[in-house]
């Protein structure tokens, strides 16, 4: 898709039918004790067969360690495990206007999210929500140079705004994502707005802090380290304001990985 | 009932059913249709693994280690995989006894196999506390006592000590009639000698072991990867180390040994079974293979079946040292 990115492909007729946007699977090569434990990835589309039923998913890596590496020698045929699909998802986006940021790999939830909102698809047993019209989408995604950028055909034919920042200035706004957001909501008026956000921990700090200032709902999707990705290890935790006003731990694999940035204890 | 493989009867066998080897297993006062456990810390509280694991095919299941009070856990990142292993340092995150009993304790009691509660406390009294109100509960087949976190300040030391191990098991044993599971800690000298204290102490049987300390470190931030700095290690890793521990603990004391470590496949099961243990527990590969503990138990009718024992329990304690 875009240097040191992959798209992986996998049959899987019954994830694709349960699957919402921003919910993520673990995957795990069968057979092998050197890595022991699935990685998760978020899910980039569901894909469909000639009847249009959905028959399978579609996961976007960066290579980034052994598993990513592995995974980019896989070949068509090869069996996988995966389990999920696991997490909350992205709320449907019951709103005016749909702000999507995405710092690096953090462009893969939004081609389901972005479908969702415009009405061009439907995932799992949601109903039918108000279509958002292409101007109104708005996908805002920054990356360290332009030869990181991945999938950005698949936003292109969605026909929503998308805007580009780049670390080295090699491809539209020379700078963070954040600038690009910060710019768009300055002297905007933010009422029925939403933002969604996905991203390295300081860019979605920054975004939510932009959000609050703005008066703007968002949601943050979070990647902590996680081993089972279905809640029994607690490893994946991060702090959770609680009604007492303190913060307790809270697996964000069950009770994220989606979480309103009012909810966090940043 | 859950379904039951059948298989060819061997010849010999008149009847149909005789071929069925019997799974059920005594450990002193606390008697499993199954040797096959889940270890404390890896199966939540049941609730997370409903969607992988038929439980009533379990011999039984530990959740995770209620303390007195609610505990937040240690900071993350909380886990790291290493060499065919896990490191973990989770700090017994949970909301306490009294939410355990309130809100997990009913659900575990309806699941249809035997619950075995994990407790820790700070100190003896603690303990003592937790197993007067749990040997209230209804319902409740055993208590494991977790002497045995490397996790947390005062965890390991019960473990590390033959006369605090007895203290806490013989107080545990006074204050309620429920059968009695010590974890143990690798991380000290002879562990035999703890072995023999929690067993004289009134220990049911003793669950080898809990995890090794480890660490795991990230040169060139200079920094441990954990936030606890270090940890506990689990998984495919440690599995020869656990065998030659309850090989050793099977030949030296003479007390029922529930083994934990590593264990990923049938096989690994036979051979703690050979090396005395008389049960196991699926730990870290819940996380990884979360339908393996549901299966176990037929395959190990098969594996018993096709070795030619009837019975779990003839097959308990078989290694034959080499001469």
């Amino acid at each position: 898709m875009a240097r040191d990115t992959y798209r992986l492909r996998i049959e899987a007729p019954e994830l694709a039918r349960q699957v919402l946007p921003g919910q993520f699977f673990m995957i795990r090569s069968p057979g092998v004790t050197n890595l022991l434990l699935g990685r998760p990835f978020a899910l980039y589309d569901v894909w469909t067969d000639a009847s249009g039923a959905p028959a399978g998913i579609d996961i976007a890596y960066l290579v980034v360690g052994k598993m990513t590496g592995l995974m980019a020698t896989w070949v068509p045929g090869d069996r996988v495990e995966v389990w999920g699909p696991l997490g909350n998802g992205f709320p449907p986006a019951d709103c005016e206007r749909l702000l999507l940021v995405a710092g690096g790999i953090g462009n893969t939830p939004f081609p389901a999210v972005a479908r969702e909102a415009l009405g061009l698809a439907r995932y799992g047993n949601r109903a039918p929500q108000a279509k958002l019209p292409r101007e109104a989408v708005t996908f805002c995604y920054g990356v360290r140079s332009a030869e990181y950028l991945a999938g950005l055909e698949d936003f292109a034919a969605l026909g929503i705004d998308v805007r580009l920042a780049t670390d080295d200035g090699t491809r539209g706004h020379k700078g963070f994502v954040t600038e690009l957001v910060a710019n768009l909501l300055q002297g905007t008026d933010s009422r029925g707005y939403r933002i969604y956000c996905c991203g390295p921990e300081p860019m979605m700090h920054a975004v939510a802090k932009l959000t609050a200032r703005h008066n703007i709902p968002c949601w943050l999707s979070l990647e902590t380290p996680m081993a089972c990705g279905f809640g029994a290890c607690f490893s994946c935790v991060t702090k959770v304001k609680q009604p007492s006003g303190e913060w307790d731990y809270r697996r964000t694999c069950v009770e994220g990985p989606i979480f309103h940035a009012e909810q966090l204890a940043l | 009932m859950p379904a039951r493989l059948r298989f060819v009867a061997p010849s010999g066998y008149g009847r149909y059913d005789e071929c069925v080897p019997t799974l059920q297993v005594e450990l002193n006062r606390l008697t499993l249709a199954n040797p096959i456990l889940v270890a404390s810390g890896t199966f939540g509280y049941a609730r997370e693994m409903q969607a992988f694991v038929p439980f009533e095919r379990l011999g039984g299941i530990i959740p995770k280690t209620v303390t007195p009070r609610d505990r937040r856990g240690n900071p993350p990142p909380r886990t790291v995989e290493t060499a065919s292993g896990l490191l973990n340092s989770i700090g017994l995150d949970n909301d306490g006894l009294d939410a355990f009993i309130e809100k997990h304790l009913s659900y575990l009691l309806g699941l249809g196999t035997k619950i075995i509660a994990n407790i820790a406390g700070h100190d003896r009294d603690e303990f003592v506390q937790m197993a007067e109100r749990l040997g209230k509960c209804q319902g409740l087949a055993g208590l494991e006592l977790n002497i045995s976190c490397p996790n947390v300040s005062g965890g390991v030391d019960f473990g590390t000590d033959p006369k605090k191990t007895s203290a806490v098991v013989s107080g545990v044993r006074a204050a309620c009639e429920l059968p009695i599971l010590a974890k143990l800690t690798p991380n000290v000298t002879d562990i035999s000698e703890i072995a023999q204290a929690a067993a004289e102490a009134g220990a049911d049987a003793v669950s080898l072991v809990n995890t090794f300390s480890g660490m795991a470190v990230d040169w060139r931030r200079r920094r441990p990867i954990l936030g606890n700095n270090v940890g506990g290690l689990s998984g495919p890793a440690i599995k020869p180390m656990v065998l030659k521990i309850v090989w050793h603990v099977a030949r030296t004391v003479r007390v029922p040994i529930v083994a934990v470590g590593g264990i990923s496949s049938i096989d690994d099961v036979m051979e703690f079974l050979v090396a005395g243990a008389s049960a196991v527990q699926i730990g870290t590969a819940n996380f990884y293979n979360p339908t393996l503990a549901g299966r176990l138990v037929e395959e190990l009718e098969a594996a018993l079946a096709t070795a030619g024992y009837a019975s779990v329990r003839e097959i308990v304690g078989t290694l034959q040292a080499n001469s």
